[in-house]
């Protein structure tokens, strides 16, 4: 059995790290085996989600407990969401504190937690707090770029002319879908942006097989990102995926069309 | 570049980043307001009309947000992405793309240990193409399109991401977890 400990330094005299999300480095200690790994803790620089990327190495590492300082809600649930059992509130260093997890002393410090965790329920108001936090960062994250477009709509509204969109959407089908795909790739950002800028073209008179395109690719392609998916997934699956979402974007946006066509008939 | 080596900016750099283009806008709009005025105005004012029309969905939104940070945790849709290449991984790893949340920014560490624990090919792309599937930003998206056109795009686009996976399996002959 494998558990993971939020460590200040990489051996077991290191002090037990305050935060699971932010410690210098996670221990993966194998207690059958003895093997120990120091892992450096992808989210010790502290930036945003690094609770999540920790939540990510322990399941990578298939850990069954975490022991750690403090552990936020929300990463205590999604750990718990994966099985693993999660002791906080420890102190002292880490070979200590595995000693006395192996030989079962925190046995009663594990049973008042999760005595304590189930007497919470899922609807615990921590976890609607973090909710509610969650989703004001995801929306103060999306806001200023909105309004970023939303105010250069109006610079576009009042000083592009039509004709201006005439003469790249010229009202041939095949060659309008392709404009549409091809600017939605290059454009990234929140889909809500594509949204709204679909809509504004839609009210110029483009095309909604070109609106379609754009707003499919706006997220299916994303020339922007392709170096951050080059390194997470390797640069023949991020190329080779990209090209094949840029293509099927034709077909696509055609048939939707169309049948939005027959169906509204 | 490893994960941890992508680590380097602090919480500030970020801020600072996603402020640059609507900075840039308002710059725009000072020298349009220097030269012209009453163009300044009026593309405020239309700026302004467009706002008030999102506004509503845009509440919505926020409140499907919400209700998906309860109740949709990153553990759960790495297990779906787990499931093989078969008819039932392709079903999860469409369901996951659906209810992912946040920027794919966030979601490239998963990913990246999901492929090293040996997620196919198939599955990612069909994780990955369905994200354009974004249900909590359906209120906008239908206020803009009307419900018919959104329906019938977020079915293509699972069929079409099935076609992708299929696609990507073929061309880097993705056997590793096939049947599974």
């Amino acid at each position: 059995m494998k558990i993971a400990i939020s460590a200040e330094g990489p051996d077991l005299d290191a002090r037990v790290g305050d935060k699971f999300g932010t410690s210098k480095y996670l221990l993966i200690i194998d207690l059958d085996s003895g093997d120990t790994e120091a892992v450096p803790n992808p989210g010790a620089s502290g930036q945003r989600g690094a609770g999540m990327q920790a939540v990510v190495l322990a399941i990578s590492r298939d850990v069954k407990a975490v022991l750690t300082g403090y552990c936020s809600p929300a990463v205590r649930s999604h750990l718990a969401a994966s099985g693993i059992e999660v002791l906080g509130g420890l102190t002292g260093t880490v070979g200590e504190v595995v000693e006395s997890y192996r030989k079962g002393d925190l046995r009663e410090h594990i049973k008042a937690e999760i005595e304590s965790e189930s007497g919470k329920g899922r609807f615990d108001r921590d976890a609607l707090v973090q909710a509610l936090r969650s989703s004001g960062n995801q929306f103060s994250a999306l806001l200023p770029v909105l309004i970023g477009v939303v105010l250069l709509i109006g610079l576009f509204n009042v000083l592009i002319s039509k004709d201006v969109l005439a003469s790249i959407f010229s009202g041939n089908l095949a060659l309008d879908t392709l404009w549409g795909a091809c600017f939605g790739s290059i454009l990234a950002g929140n889909p809500i942006s594509s949204y709204v800028i679909g809509g504004e073209l839609l009210n110029y008179g483009v095309s909604l097989f070109a609106v379609t395109a754009f707003i499919l690719t706006w997220v299916t392609v994303g020339l922007v990102q392709l170096p951050a998916e080059i390194v997470a997934l390797g640069s023949k699956f991020a190329v080779f995926r990209t090209a094949l979402c840029f293509v099927l974007s034709l077909p696509i946006a055609i048939l939707t069309v169309v049948v939005v066509n027959l169906v509204s008939r | 570049m490893n994960s941890e080596g992508s680590q380097k900016h602090k919480g500030a750099e970020p801020i600072i980043r996603m402020l640059i283009f609507p900075a840039s806008v308002v710059v725009l709009y000072g020298i349009l307001f220097a030269i012209m005025p009453d163009k300044a105005f009026l593309a405020l004012k239309s700026s302004g009309n467009v706002l008030l029309s999102i506004v509503g969905p845009l509440l919505l939104v926020f409140v499907v947000m919400m209700i998906f940070n309860v109740f949709v945790k990153p553990g759960q849709i790495a297990k779906f992405l787990g499931a093989g290449s078969g008819a039932k991984g392709i079903i999860l790893s469409a369901t996951a793309g659906i209810i992912s949340v946040g920027p794919i920014y966030a979601w490239y560490p998963l990913l990246k240990e999901l492929r090293q624990k040996g997620a196919g090919n198939s599955p990612l792309a069909v994780f990955l193409y369905n994200r354009a599937i974004k249900l909590p930003l359906l209120p906008i998206m239908v206020a803009y399109f009307g419900w018919a056109y959104v329906l019938i795009l977020s079915v293509l686009t699972v069929l079409g991401s099935i076609a992708t996976g299929y696609a990507m399996g073929v061309l880097l002959k993705d056997g590793r977890d096939r049947g599974a």
